[in-house]
């Protein structure tokens, strides 16, 4: 018995690896269900009493606020939508994507939880490219739509993403600690799907917590989620 | 010193190794190739009861960790460094260390499954190789312990270097996190 004790002791961990694998194997993906919004127009579930997220953000001091800037040569016959939101479903994935297009620059967010890319690319003639870290975005901008397809590492998805307003769409928070950087990304959809992710540095981060739209606490740090209007200055600018 | 050795030294004790050493490098190698080809999913199942895994693996190391401290000085004891009566210093040993190896298994599952080896940051890449190795060197031990007519070296190097490896992955991980996200469930 005890001379075997190193050998049942190695093969406890293996068992345990196993139900481990079997476990995350079979895990349900990350997208979070609330209560669906209403059809109704003007049903805004974020607009909590204590938490306005529009008076809150623009209360808030912040550099990414300073507007247009940046005099982006727009062409008078493009057709492309000066200002636009996307978010929908990926198909087979299940996660979610979300495309915000300002005056021909676009950013844009891929999540389902597990796995997440910031985006960024170009606008022109009802065509969208975006491009991030393993992976390339292309869509057709048709009928208030965003349809096309996400290439990430070796794997393809089809995605229809339609238009969205707000409180629905892309959502970014980015918060400095001490040695590195916090970024949280959350998508919402109309019928109350969300999801999200926040990354601390480049290497570590799990599935963001249901998203509310209001400051979302991770280990004690507070996130406030921006929408694109807000963030995408500062997220195009190059990176110092 | 000598009267503390379970078998004579000779040449011959140190092929009594080959099998355990080859075993644990294997594995070492096996986790590191596992770690670079499999593509991470961002998620693994963990256990619950954290506010999320990035705390579960902070806290399981954490634990490991100290219980590790506990296997030094029972080692001490054992080999007759430290001064006490009885057998329990062997009880504590082999319990200590098979909750340490067990609070690390869902860590190093979660880094291998949902992560990967990286080697684009220093901290993580000395976190990866410190944990592929780790899991050889714990395997050459436990395939080492039961065998007889070991080199008397043989436990205390394992032993020296688990400790070793193991805090090294505590400062890689959990105290990098402490230091930069704070003490945090």
């Amino acid at each position: 018995m005890s001379r075997l004790g190193p050998i049942y002791t190695l093969a406890v961990g293996v068992v345990m690896t196993a139900g481990l694998t079997v476990a995350s194997a079979t895990a349900s993906p990350q997208i979070q269900e609330t209560a669906a919004v209403p059809a109704a127009a003007g049903a805004d579930p974020l607009a909590t009493p204590e938490e306005t997220p529009e008076a809150e953000e623009a209360a808030t001091p912040d550099a990414t606020q300073e507007p247009e800037e940046v005099a982006a040569p727009e062409q008078e016959e493009d057709p492309t939508p000066k200002k636009a939101d996307y978010a929908g479903v990926v198909d087979q994935n299940g996660g979610l994507i979300a495309i915000s297009i300002r005056k021909g620059k676009v950013v844009g967010y891929f999540c389902d939880g597990k796995i997440e890319a910031w985006l960024r690319g170009t606008a022109a003639d009802n065509t969208i490219t975006l491009e991030g870290k393993d992976t390339l975005v292309t869509a057709a901008l048709r009928g208030g739509k965003a349809q096309g397809r996400i290439e990430w590492k070796n794997k393809s998805w089809r995605f229809s993403a339609a238009t969205v307003k707000k409180p629905s769409g892309l959502y970014r928070a980015t918060a400095q600690v001490r040695g590195a950087r916090v970024v949280g990304g959350w998508i919402k959809l109309p019928n109350g799907q969300s999801v999200g992710r926040i990354m601390l540095g480049e290497n570590s981060g799990e599935p963001a917590a249901a998203f509310d739209g209001g400051v979302q606490e991770w280990y004690g740090i507070p996130l406030t989620p921006q929408d694109p209007d807000q963030f995408i200055d500062a997220f195009l600018a190059p990176a110092s | 010193m000598s009267h503390t050795q379970v078998a004579p030294q000779n040449r011959g004790a140190v092929a009594v190794l080959v099998i355990p050493v080859l075993a644990g490098g294997l594995v070492a190698a096996a986790l590191g190739v596992y770690g670079e080809l499999h593509p991470p999913t961002g998620f693994a199942y963990g256990l619950a009861g954290f506010s999320g895994p990035l705390a579960m693996k902070v806290w399981l190391t954490t634990l490991a960790a100290l219980l590790a401290i506990v296997q030094v000085i029972s080692a001490f004891a054992i080999w007759g460094k430290i001064p006490v009566q009885g057998s329990w210093p062997g009880v504590v040993h082999r319990w200590s260390g098979r909750l340490a190896f067990l609070a690390t298994v869902p860590v190093a599952f979660h880094c291998l499954y949902s992560v990967g080896a990286r080697y684009d940051d220093p901290r993580v890449m000395f976190h990866s190789i410190l944990g592929c190795v780790f899991y050889g060197v714990f395997v050459t031990k436990m395939l080492s312990l039961p065998k007889r007519g070991l080199p008397g070296w043989t436990l205390p190097v394992a032993g020296g270097l688990l400790f070793t490896l193991l805090i090294g992955l505590w400062l890689t991980s959990s105290f990098w996190f402490f230091t930069t996200i704070g003490v945090q469930f």
